[in-house]
C-alpha cells in the first residue's frame, strides 16, 4: 500500500471523526486497498445466515464494499432458523449461492449430503499462510463428501472470542482490586471478594433449548488451562473419554467457580435459571451484585446500555488467565462464522476471492463486533480500543482452539453436553455427568 | 338468584384472566428496556423503590473546586431524552476501603446506607444530600478529585414513554414494507380457499355423485396432517415449479439480456397456494356441515322453478351462507396473520419482502437482546386483527349459532 493512500485514509477518519457523523459513513475506505475482483454486473449473489439486526446491518455495510467493486448484487437474508431453513432449502434445490454456517458440524453433514461445493486446495492454502493459527483454521473448513474425500469448503470470516473476562473498572477502583494475571490470582481475587461482603461471579446458563451453552464455554476454557491441546482435541473427536480424569478435573474446577454459593451471585442454585444474557447486568446494577463476568466479545450487546458501557470506559474485559503453575501458554478459545459455497457462479468465487482481500476484513473490523485472524488486516482499522485488544489477544494466542461443543457431534455439542452441564449446575456431581455425557456419545457411534 | 350472582362472578373472573396479559403487554411496552427487565409491571403505576448509580461529575473535567453543587436527578438524567428518572431519594449506599483496625498495614471494605442530610467523606471532601437530589461537596482546600460513582436509592415515581413504539415504527423502513407484504399474503390466502371451499361444500352437500361421501372423509382426514411435516416435499414442488417457469420465461421473453430470467421459487404466490392447501379441509368441512342444513324445500322450488346448480349456488347458497363464510374468513385471516413457520419456509426472503411476524421476530436481534422492542411490535401486530375481528363480529356470533339450529 502506497503512502499516499495511507495517508489519504487517515485523513478520512480524521474527517469523519472531526464531524462526528456515523462511523459507518463509508467502510469501503479501508487501510488496505482492494485487489482487482473482476466486473459481473449486474449478477445476484445470494447468501443466507443467522445474523439479524446490527450484525446484519454491518455485513451489508461490508458487501457493499464488493457490489461497488465489482457491479454485482448481493442479496443476504439472515435468520435466527438459519440451522433449520438451509436443510429445508438445500435438500429442495432451493439453495442461495452462500450460506453461512455459525457451526462446523452442520456445515460438516451438508458436505457429507453433497451440497456445498468444494472451494479449492488454492484458497485452503492461502488461508494456512494468511491467517494467525491458520492450519487449524484450514482444519477447520474441511469436511468429507459423500465418499470420504475431504475437500475444502468452510471459509472462516468474523470471528468471537471466548477467553474474556468482563468487570466494571468503576466497582474495581471503588474496592482496590487489580486485574489478576493468572488463574492463582483471579481465584485469589475471588476469595478476597467473599472476604470483603462482594460476590465475584455472575453466571446464567439458561437460553431456551439451547440451555448450557454457556457451561460448556467454560468447560472448554477450563480443559485449555489444565490439560494439553492435544488432549483437547482428542476430547472433541472422543478418543479422550469424556469421563477421563483430564475431563473430570475441569468440570470440577468450573464446580469450584459455579457451584460455590459465596462465588456466585444469587447463589449456585440460580445457574441453571439465570438467561444468559441477563447474568452480566449484575456488573452494572446498582448496588452492583456481582464483580465479574466470564464469557465471548459479544456480550457488550446485553449490556443495560447495548455495549455503550465498553467505548465510556464502565466496563472493561480482561484475559481469563492461565495458571502459572501448569505451563500450558496463553490458550485462546474461539469460534467463527464458515462461509460456504451452496451454488458455484464465478461471481460466487469472486466474493471468496473478495474474502481473502485485507480489506473486505477491515471493512467490517472498523464497524464493531468483527475479529480477525487475517495476519494482512491493519490493526488501526478496529472501531474501538476494545475491539483491538481482543484482536491482539487472538493474535498473541500461542494455542488457539474453536470451540469444542460447535465441533462434537450436534446430539453431543448441542444436546446431551448442554443438558447434563444444566443438571451439573442443579447439583448432580462431575463423575455422574461426564459418564451421561459419554453414554449418550456411545449411543451414537 | 344465586347463581345469577356466581355466573356474573364467574364471568368476571374469565375477563379479568383474559385481560391481565393484555394489560401487561400494554405496560410493558410503555416502560423503559431497564424497568421491564428489572421489576413487574403491576409496580409501574406505584412509586417504587429503585437503585441507581450516579457519577457526580463527568470523567476528564478536573476543575479545581472548593465546593460543588448538583442535583442527583440532573447527573442521572443527563444523557436521557425519556424515562426521566424522579421521585424522592432515600439514601446512598457508600463504598470504600479504610485502613483495617485489626490488621496492621491492611485495608478493609466497609459499605454503610447514608441517609437524606447526613455528611460522608468522598474522596476527603465532605459529601451532603437531600431529598430531592441536591447535594454539596465541600473541601477544606481546593481541590479536583477524580468523579465518584455513588448507588442511590430512589422512591422512583412511575414513567411512560413511546420510545419503543417509535424505534419499532420508524427506525427501520422495512417495518411499514412488512405491515404491507403480510397483507399481500393474507388477503388473496383468506379469499382463494374461501372461494374453493364455498364451491366444493355445496358439491358435498347438495349434488349427488359417485364417491362423495368416501371423498368427503378424506378431505376431512386430510386436516390432521401437520403443516410442518410437509415443508420439505411442498418446497420440493415449488422449486420444480419454478425452474421449469424459468425455462418457460427464457424461452418467450427476451429475459436473458437483463438477468432476469430466474422465477423464484419462495414467493407470495407459493404462499397463498400453501396457505389454501392447508386451510382447505377445515373450511370445506365447516361450509358443508352449515350447507347441509339449509331447508330442503327452498332448494327443491328452486329446482322446481329451473333454477341449475350454479344459481342456486349464487342466488340461494351464498347469500344464506354468509355468516358461516365470515366466520371462516376471520379463522382464516387470523390464523394467516399470525402465521411465522410457513412464511419462513416458503415465503419470499428478501429483506423488503418479510411478512410481519418475521420482521418481529428479527426485531430481537441476534442474541434475542432487543425484548423491549417485542412488546410494542406484538402490540401493534394486534391491532390489525382486532379491526378485522370487531368489524365482523356479528357475523362470527351468528355463525357460531345458526350451526346449532339445523333443519329449520
Amino acid at each position: 500500500m502506497s503512502i499516499k493512500s495511507k495517508l489519504l485514509s487517515a485523513g478520512l477518519i480524521a474527517a469523519t471523526g472531526a464531524f462526528g457523523t456515523s462511523a459507518f459513513a463509508d467502510v469501503c475506505d479501508t487501510p488496505s486497498k482492494l485487489g482487482d475482483l473482476g466486473n459481473f454486473e449486474g449478477e445476484v449473489i445470494t447468501i443466507m445466515g443467522s445474523m439479524e439486526g446490527q450484525d446484519e446491518q454491518m455485513l451489508t455495510n461490508t458487501v457493499s464494499c464488493f457490489e461497488k467493486a465489482t457491479g454485482a448484487v448481493v442479496k443476504y437474508s439472515g435468520s435466527r432458523d438459519f440451522a433449520a431453513l438451509i436443510v429445508a432449502d438445500l435438500r429442495s434445490n432451493n439453495a442461495p449461492n452462500i450460506a453461512i454456517f455459525p457451526q462446523p458440524g452442520l456445515a460438516g453433514d451438508m458436505a457429507k449430503e453433497g451440497h456445498l461445493t468444494p472451494l479449492g486446495d488454492d484458497l485452503a492454502a492461502w488461508m494456512t499462510d494468511n491467517y494467525g493459527a491458520g492450519s487449524s483454521w484450514a482444519a477447520l473448513g474441511t469436511y468429507a463428501d459423500a465418499d470420504g474425500k475431504e475437500d475444502f469448503y468452510g471459509f472462516a470470516y468474523k470471528m468471537d472470542l471466548k477467553s474474556l473476562v468482563w468487570f466494571s473498572p468503576d466497582q474495581f477502583e471503588d474496592n482496590g482490586y487489580e486485574v489478576p494475571s493468572t488463574m492463582e490470582g483471579l481465584i485469589e481475587l475471588s476469595d478476597q471478594m467473599v472476604a470483603d461482603g462482594n460476590t465475584p461471579w455472575c453466571i446464567g446458563v439458561e437460553s431456551g433449548n439451547a440451555t448450557g451453552w454457556t457451561a460448556t464455554d467454560w468447560m472448554e476454557d477450563l480443559m485449555l488451562r489444565t490439560t494439553s491441546p492435544e488432549n483437547y482435541d482428542k476430547w472433541v473427536s472422543n478418543e479422550l473419554a469424556f469421563n477421563s480424569p483430564e475431563v473430570i478435573n475441569a468440570m470440577n474446577v468450573y464446580g469450584q467457580f459455579s457451584r460455590n454459593d459465596d462465588y456466585v451471585a444469587g447463589g449456585a442454585s440460580s445457574v441453571a435459571t439465570t438467561f444468559f444474557g441477563d447474568a452480566p447486568k449484575g456488573l452494572f446494577s446498582s448496588p452492583a451484585s456481582c464483580m465479574m463476568h466470564r464469557q465471548a466479545s459479544f456480550i457488550p450487546a446485553f449490556f443495560p446500555k447495548k455495549g455503550e458501557e465498553v467505548a465510556n470506559g464502565e466496563a472493561d474485559f480482561f484475559y481469563f488467565p492461565p495458571y502459572a503453575a501448569a505451563d500450558l501458554g496463553n490458550p485462546v478459545l474461539g469460534a467463527g462464522t464458515l462461509w460456504t459455497m451452496t451454488k458455484d457462479s464465478p461471481a460466487t468465487r469472486a466474493f471468496f476471492q473478495y474474502m481473502t482481500e485485507a480489506s473486505a476484513h477491515e471493512a467490517w473490523m472498523s464497524q464493531g463486533t468483527f475479529l480477525t485472524a487475517h495476519k494482512g488486516a491493519d490493526l488501526s482499522a478496529y472501531a474501538t480500543p476494545a475491539l483491538r485488544k481482543q484482536g491482539e489477544i487472538l493474535s498473541n494466542a500461542t494455542t488457539f482452539r474453536f470451540d469444542a461443543s460447535d465441533l462434537m457431534p450436534g446430539a453431543i455439542g448441542a444436546g446431551a453436553f448442554w443438558s447434563e452441564m444444566t443438571a451439573f449446575a442443579n447439583g448432580q456431581d462431575a463423575e455422574t455427568t461426564a459418564g451421561n455425557i459419554q453414554a449418550a456419545w456411545d449411543a451414537i457411534k | 338468584m344465586i347463581s345469577r350472582t356466581l355466573k356474573h362472578v364467574v364471568l368476571a373472573l374469565i375477563v379479568f384472566i383474559w385481560v391481565v396479559p393484555f394489560v401487561a403487554l400494554v405496560t410493558t411496552s410503555l416502560r423503559s428496556d431497564v424497568a421491564s427487565k428489572t421489576s413487574g409491571f403491576w409496580t409501574a403505576f406505584t412509586p417504587t423503590e429503585l437503585g441507581h448509580r450516579f457519577g457526580t461529575h463527568d470523567k476528564g473535567d478536573d476543575t479545581a473546586f472548593l465546593v460543588m453543587k448538583g442535583n442527583i436527578f440532573e447527573r442521572l438524567n443527563k444523557d436521557k431524552d425519556s424515562y426521566k428518572v424522579d421521585g424522592s431519594i432515600k439514601s446512598i449506599m457508600f463504598k470504600g476501603r479504610v485502613p483495617d483496625p485489626e490488621n496492621e498495614g491492611k485495608t478493609k471494605l466497609i459499605r454503610k446506607l447514608v441517609p437524606v442530610n447526613e455528611a460522608m467523606d468522598v474522596r476527603g471532601g465532605e459529601f451532603i444530600f437531600q431529598s430531592n437530589g441536591d447535594f454539596v461537596w465541600t473541601f477544606e482546600t481546593e481541590s479536583a478529585p477524580k468523579p465518584k460513582n455513588l448507588d442511590v436509592f430512589i422512591d422512583q415515581d412511575p414513567v411512560f414513554g413511546l420510545d419503543a413504539y417509535a424505534e419499532v415504527l420508524f427506525a427501520n423502513k422495512n417495518v411499514p414494507n412488512a405491515l404491507i407484504s403480510s397483507f399481500i399474503v393474507t388477503i388473496p390466502a383468506t379469499i382463494i380457499p374461501i372461494t374453493i371451499a364455498a364451491f366444493a361444500a355445496y358439491a358435498f352437500a347438495w349434488m349427488s355423485f359417485p364417491g362423495r361421501d368416501w371423498l368427503f372423509v378424506i378431505v376431512v382426514s386430510l386436516m390432521v396432517v401437520p403443516t410442518q411435516l410437509a415443508f420439505l416435499p411442498v418446497l420440493q414442488g415449488f422449486s420444480g415449479v419454478a425452474s421449469w417457469a424459468t425455462s418457460l420465461n427464457a424461452m418467450l421473453t427476451d429475459c436473458e439480456s437483463t438477468q432476469t430470467c430466474q422465477v423464484a421459487s419462495k414467493s407470495f404466490a407459493s404462499l397463498w397456494v400453501t396457505h389454501t392447501a392447508f386451510g382447505l379441509p377445515l373450511a370445506i368441512y365447516l361450509l358443508r356441515n352449515y350447507i347441509v342444513g339449509l331447508p330442503r324445500e327452498l332448494l327443491e322450488s328452486a329446482r322446481i322453478d329451473g333454477a341449475n346448480h350454479l344459481q342456486i349456488f349464487t342466488r340461494l347458497i351464498v347469500p344464506l351462507s354468509v355468516p358461516a363464510l365470515a366466520s371462516f374468513s376471520i379463522f382464516q385471516f387470523l390464523w394467516v396473520w399470525n402465521d411465522l413457520i410457513v412464511a419462513l419456509y416458503i415465503g419470499p426472503s428478501d429483506a423488503s419482502d418479510l411478512v410481519f411476524p418475521i420482521r418481529l421476530q428479527k426485531q430481537l436481534g441476534t442474541f434475542k437482546d432487543q425484548l423491549h422492542l417485542l412488546n410494542a411490535s406484538a402490540v401493534i401486530s394486534i391491532i390489525v386483527p382486532v379491526i378485522v375481528f370487531l368489524s365482523m363480529q356479528k357475523y362470527f356470533i351468528r355463525g357460531l349459532l345458526a350451526g346449532s339450529v339445523k333443519g329449520g
